[in-house]
């Protein structure tokens, strides 16, 4: 096929797409308006299993399942760039120079980093009373402790966070989910469906059935898969060289 | 008609063009402090927004924006810092005008909330935004910026 | 209101990206990136899905340009060896 054919092909088909994407702009419902469907009933089912934060009640309740698939995807990528990323035969370590942080800055980020780990367990809690949950609070948390990086230097961090038990952490996580879901199964319902804790009292901490079960196992796979992500990153930027010469 | 919606499209509206503006254009020193009066202007325009909407839920995003968004700052300070020790950034008089605007906003919020858990919670998110800001713009400037002489490459690990 | 405030965002955001696509340097264009993040969050915010807004504030405001300029200065560490090496 030669260019100009492809050329026109691509004119062809763009210009058919083009047609009917404006033909479908036409048909959308008008924007701001009042008729939704599908989030009236999301709304209605989500007070019914009194979770406040309806978005917490469809991702975690009534479309748990899409949620496994998503952790699953964040747990092979992170897996992924730990194989990726790995020390090979001809790298090797070397201990970078302790880094000269000024001191104002050095305070700050020991002052806020207690601050920023309580504000992710505080996302991650109330996931099904206001905005944010497992995901947005455990990288939150996981940030927070890379202050130590920021404040001091790599060193400092990495004595206290052993990479292994982050990993151990990510898995146990994924399996607290899966765990979850069977155990719903053993009760008689569906994998995943929200009956195995009481309802409990709407817009309090405890409520929402297993929604904040979820998000807490949701917000120990993120915290625990952006640690073990940023040392592989961090290992490569600053510890591991390559052999000079052959 | 709503006068903090109002409020919040002015401030996210000039002070997010204008960050873009810097951000885009000119040399590094000028970009980082660009970067770090995004969240400066961002985070009170949030709270506006949470007023606006009378939603008291939505302040947890500028509580994050607060929290992280000077942590980004410092990840560029520490990670450009080579590029930035040789022409130190400073923009006293942008970050004081950010941080006066951010208590301004913070402080008629209180009032209107009055006192309560509610206020607290704004209270500490003030507090979170500017110590940020000025740590965040004091770190950009570096080590020669707080007064100590630049002569060992300003090395990081 | 809302409708001025929503285009002012959708019209930042537009600004941006393509700004953001416009910068080469890979440094600068995580700086871009930071404030494209605050930007994003704040139509998500107007557009009243503050979820997401939480989500791309806690995603794009330090963890995204920290694993960026760590890439870039593995990348520019490996050239300057191998600079070093010829």
């Amino acid at each position: 096929m030669s260019p100009r054919t492809r050329a026109w092909l691509v004119a062809v088909g763009g210009s058919g797409l083009a047609a009917l994407l404006v033909a479908a702009c036409f048909g959308l419902p008008e924007f701001g308006g009042d008729s939704h469907p599908y989030g009236d009933r999301a709304v209605e089912a989500s007070l019914a299993h009194r979770t406040a934060n309806t978005i917490a009640s469809v991702n975690f309740d009534q479309r748990a399942f899409d949620t496994l698939g998503e952790l699953t995807i964040l747990f092979a990528a992170v897996l992924g760039c730990v194989v990726l990323l790995r020390q090979t035969r001809d790298e090797h370590r070397a201990r970078p120079r302790p880094a000269e942080v000024d001191p104002p800055v050095r305070r700050y980020a020991l002052l806020v980093l207690p601050v920023a780990l309580l504000t992710g367990l505080y996302v991650v809690a109330h996931g099904q009373l206001s905005p944010g949950g497992g995901f947005q609070g455990g990288v939150v948390a996981a940030t927070a402790l890379h202050l130590l990086y920021l404040g001091a230097d790599y060193r400092a961090l990495e004595r206290v966070r052993p990479v292994g038990l982050y990993e151990v952490g990510d898995a146990v996580a994924v399996s607290a989910y899966l765990v979850t879901g069977v155990a719903a199964l053993l009760g008689g319902a569906a994998f995943l469906a929200n009956t195995l804790l009481p309802h409990g009292t709407f817009n309090t901490l405890s409520s929402g059935g297993t929604v904040p079960l979820l998000n807490a196992a949701v917000g120990m796979e993120v915290a625990c898969a952006v640690v073990v992500l940023l040392a592989r990153f961090l290992d490569q930027a600053v510890e591991i060289e390559e052999e000079s010469g052959t | 008609m709503n006068g903090w919606i109002l409020a919040a499209t002015l401030t996210l509206g000039t002070g997010l063009a204008a960050a873009l503006w810097g951000v885009a254009t000119g040399p590094l020193r000028r970009r980082v402090v660009a970067q770090n009066l995004s969240t400066a202007v961002a985070c009170p325009g949030l709270l506006l927004l949470a007023q606006g909407y009378d939603r008291p839920s939505y302040v947890d995003l500028a509580l994050v924006l607060a929290l992280l968004g000077p942590v980004g700052t410092l990840v560029f300070a520490r990670l450009l810092g080579d590029e930035l020790a040789e022409n130190p950034p400073r923009a006293r008089i942008a970050t004081g005008a950010a941080a006066g605007f951010g208590a301004v906003v913070v402080l008629a919020l209180c009032v209107v909330t009055g006192p309560g858990r509610a206020t607290a919670k704004l209270l500490v998110t003030g507090a979170l935004l500017i110590g940020g800001n000025l740590l965040a713009s004091r770190a950009l400037a570096g080590p020669a910026g707080a007064g100590k002489g630049s002569g060992a490459p300003w090395t990081t690990s | 209101m809302d409708h001025i405030l929503i285009a002012v965002a959708l019209v930042l955001v537009a600004a941006g990206a393509t700004v953001a696509v416009a910068t080469r340097d890979p440094a600068r264009q995580s700086l871009v990136l930071a404030v494209l993040g605050v930007l994003l969050a704040v139509l998500f915010t107007v557009l009243q899905a503050p979820d997401v807004a939480l989500s791309q504030l806690a995603v794009g405001s330090a963890l995204t340009p920290l694993l960026l300029l760590l890439t870039v200065r593995k990348v520019r560490r490996r050239g300057q060896r191998e600079g070093d090496d010829e």
